[in-house]
């Protein structure tokens, strides 16, 4: 295997692209919180975007390399450095790491945007595969490494006979993380359909858009609460299917925005729904974070979402067109 | 329209974008056992769709809605709001099937005592006596209305009318894996430790839920479940 924990960090878990199909018996979808962040450091990498990574939250983990390898680093910038020489471990790039070093992410790079920042290994994490996903269900005790966090003396990596050479430096992911999202710590505005409106106070909305909500300390993987002013949340419906990105309000309490790892049925009232596209903010909003809430229609959502796909789509031919050239150069497995 | 059993309240179903990544096909604004039929017959019938090309996601059921996961890209198109919409229609009317071919599983249960702190609570509330508590919510064969809060967490009900208890005005930190419980006129398990506001009457040894089995949660929408005291 590649790594032996050292440090846990304040939570870090194998995330995938997530496990659909299974909220009808109470799973959640799970996977990355930060999609955009799994699928960089997988493509800098060559992976599938959705391969299995670490997820690191705010104060990441101390690793000890144990076998040479190529990493993918994406999502938010937690201070990645390797040890022995103190090189930098940015997002946005792949990196080669020899036996015998270490790797640490020891907390967000101040200034910079997000809380949640990921690493990726060729082919994925080495992971069983449960309901269709490596990702770990925290909730349940299933999936990832035993269904739980990383601690200190876990030995996790790439599959034995997962290719291991190869070098790259991906060219413009800088420019990827600032098209992909937009967001920055001054500001960050998630794009959101009204509705559904089941019972609920038309005066909510526009108040929900009209504020600068403060991200709560008590967020997780399964929804961030938010604080500012009191909204009227209406009396809502009965118990029904809810979605990442639905936006509740509970009764006495600021809005709560759910995340990946949300209950798949919810009864508080719906006031809006963020777009599939500002998922990857969502999952980046650190507490303390501003936000903001702005209606978009359908067209905009759609082009939102191709535009995403298109940039990580050109950042997977940019990668690929490098490695041939450095094949070509006879750089290989250097 | 109606082939069989008693007149039903239908109202016409609706189908609302909610988000982009999903519609909401409601059939009704209350938790009716007739309406939730309907959801679940809805359910197979976009199941059925989806495996013959239709772009839908798998379904989550609620209590009188299905949620429906769609593309992103498709999201609004009219044609698929449309294909819902039959689909909902054919579900409210046809109800005549499926409900005697559903499960029936019993779920052995020790009530009160440290298995259930709050069965006292609930037979003062209903001005009972914890046996009769015990004895009404094992007379009744509850309908999995649907599934949520945590993995192989289901909604049962109808708990018996008298025996309906508020939730606790405190949720307890820490719910033990296995208590059964009552929150108003629903009855459920707790498949995990896990924080739950719930009035706790007792505790079983049955696995609501084990990733490894096939398939994993226990109880499943539309199953039909009935409590069994026991003494161990």
């Amino acid at each position: 295997m590649t790594f032996e924990v050292l440090d846990g960090g304040l939570l870090t878990t194998i995330q995938d692209g997530g496990r659909p199909g299974f909220g009808h018996i109470g799973v959640p979808l799970g996977g990355a919180a930060d999609p955009i962040g799994l699928a960089v450091a997988n493509i800098v990498l060559g992976n599938d975007p959705d391969a299995a990574a670490l997820e690191m939250t705010m104060a990441g983990p101390v690793l000890a390399v144990h076998r040479e390898t190529v990493v993918g680093v994406g999502g938010a910038d937690l201070g990645g450095v390797v040890q022995p020489g103190g090189r930098r471990l940015e997002p946005g790039a792949a990196y080669r790491l020899a036996a015998g070093s270490t790797i640490a992410f020891p907390r967000l790079v101040s200034g910079s945007f997000g809380m949640r920042c990921y690493l990726a290994v060729p082919g994925g994490f080495d992971m069983p595969v449960v309901l269709g996903s490596r990702s770990t269900c925290l909730v349940a005790g299933f999936g990832g490494l035993e269904g739980r966090a990383l601690r200190t003396g876990d030995v996790v990596g790439a599959a034995a006979d997962a290719p291991g050479a190869g070098t790259t430096t991906a060219r413009g992911v800088g420019t990827v993380r600032r098209n992909a999202t937009g967001a920055t710590v001054a500001a960050a505005t998630v794009r959101v359909f009204p509705g559904p409106f089941g019972g609920i106070d038309m005066h909510a909305l526009d108040d929900l858009c009209a504020a600068v909500w403060t991200v709560g300390r008590d967020s997780d993987r399964m929804g961030i609460r938010l604080e500012g002013p009191l909204l009227q949340p209406g009396r809502g419906m009965v118990s029904h299917g809810v979605t990442w990105g639905t936006i509740q309000l509970p009764p006495g309490g600021g809005p709560i925005v759910l995340l990946a790892d949300h209950q798949p049925t919810g009864g508080y009232p719906v006031v809006a729904v963020a777009i599939t596209a500002d998922r990857p903010i969502l999952g980046q909003l650190a507490p303390g974070q501003q936000v903001r809430f702005e209606v978009v229609d359908v067209e905009a959502a759609r082009a939102a979402l191709v535009a995403q796909r298109k940039t990580l789509d050109e950042l997977a031919v940019a990668v690929s067109e490098e490695r041939r050239w450095l094949d070509s150069a006879g750089w290989a497995g250097a | 329209m109606t082939t069989s059993g008693s007149p039903m309240t239908v109202q016409p179903p609706r189908v609302v974008t909610y988000g982009d990544s999903a519609v909401l096909v409601i059939l009704g604004e209350t938790v009716d056992p007739e309406v939730n039929a309907a959801v679940h017959r809805l359910a197979s019938a976009v199941r059925a769709a989806a495996a013959t090309g239709m772009p839908f996601g798998a379904p989550v059921p609620g209590y009188a809605s299905l949620l429906v996961p769609v593309d992103p890209l498709l999201v609004g198109a009219a044609a698929t709001s449309d294909a819902l919409l039959q689909l909902a229609v054919r579900a409210l009317e046809h109800r005549d099937d499926g409900d005697r071919a559903r499960r029936e599983i019993t779920i052995a249960t020790r009530y009160g005592g440290e298995d259930g702190p709050d069965l006292a609570e609930v037979a003062r509330h209903a001005g009972l006596r914890p046996a009769d508590v015990v004895e009404l919510h094992a007379s009744v064969a509850y309908r999995v209305y649907m599934l949520g809060f945590a993995p192989g967490f289901a909604y049962l009900g109808d708990v018996p009318a008298a025996i309906a208890t508020p939730r606790r005005e405190t949720p307890r930190p820490r719910v033990p894996a296995g208590s059964v419980a009552i929150a108003d006129s629903q009855t459920a398990v707790y498949p995990f430790h896990s924080p739950g506001g719930w009035q706790l009457i007792g505790r079983t040894e049955v696995v609501l839920w084990d990733a490894a089995r096939n398939p994993p949660a226990l109880l499943e929408p539309g199953d039909r479940v009935r409590f069994v005291p026991s003494e161990s």
